[in-house]
């Protein structure tokens, strides 16, 4: 306390200054770590959205491919190949609105609707295309649903 | 397909779109409301409430969806026509 009180007095700006330095630089070192501390918060929010959403799409992968490899067992190939395209297109749509939910609030301020082009491309894509029947296809695309619930019974 | 299916297939597609987007409209206005109002006030929660919002947006639009495929059989796909 007496070498604190006799560097107090040798500073050539008086005491008071002196602490006036103090309290400053204690200050902007607490800013400082408070903005790399939410920094870091914020890379962990982040990449704790992008893991999730990896998580998503691979388990409506492995269920796709799973419902896929059923279908052609037991239903038929052709059934088995509308399941496949609307399993794609459903991870398309997924994709494109997980796209959306990411960049809301930050570059937009409400979800695009451009997601919603996706259904309408497979029901107009299957009605053209003689191979494909309409009902396996819907069903394929539903298959984000499950997952989505397996996904989050898994890890809530 | 004679003119009165097809009159009412437009009519019942239109319908389908219209009303069947009115609720899910509503609930993901204001779903995204509160996820950003959250994100506002806690901005460390970001990934868990983006996740969640990921989760009720895609049951909620499954309701737009509903109503768009069945108007887009109406249209393309009757299975009422002749």
């Amino acid at each position: 306390m007496s070498t604190l009180r006799k560097t107090l007095k040798k500073s050539p700006f008086g005491e008071a200054s002196e602490v006036q330095m103090h309290n400053e630089i204690s200050q902007k070192t607490e800013k400082a770590t408070h903005s790399v501390s939410s920094e870091d918060s914020l890379q962990d929010a982040s990449t704790e959205y992008v893991q999730l959403q990896r998580r998503i799409f691979q388990s409506t992968l492995i269920v796709s491919a799973l419902v896929v490899v059923l279908t052609a067992f037991f239903v038929g190939i052709y059934f088995s190949m509308s399941v496949l395209f609307g399993a794609l297109s459903g991870m398309l749509y997924l994709r494109l609105l997980a796209r959306s939910i990411g960049r809301l609030g930050v570059q937009s301020g409400s979800v695009s609707k451009a997601q919603l082009l996706v259904p309408v491309v497979l029901v107009l894509a299957v009605t053209r295309l003689p191979h494909l029947e309409l009902l396996p296809s819907l069903l394929g695309f539903l298959l984000y649903k499950p997952s989505l619930v397996i996904q989050y019974l898994l890890k809530p | 397909m004679d003119s009165i299916t097809t009159a009412a297939s437009v009519v019942a597609a239109g319908l389908a779109v219209g009303l069947g987007a009115i609720g899910p409209g509503i609930g993901q206005g204001s779903a995204a409301q509160g996820a950003v109002e959250g994100i506002a006030r806690q901005p460390e929660a970001e990934g868990k409430i983006r996740g969640t919002l990921l989760l009720s947006f895609a049951f909620m639009e499954s309701l737009t969806i509903y109503g768009l495929v069945v108007a887009l059989v109406l249209l393309f796909a009757n299975p009422f026509a002749g």
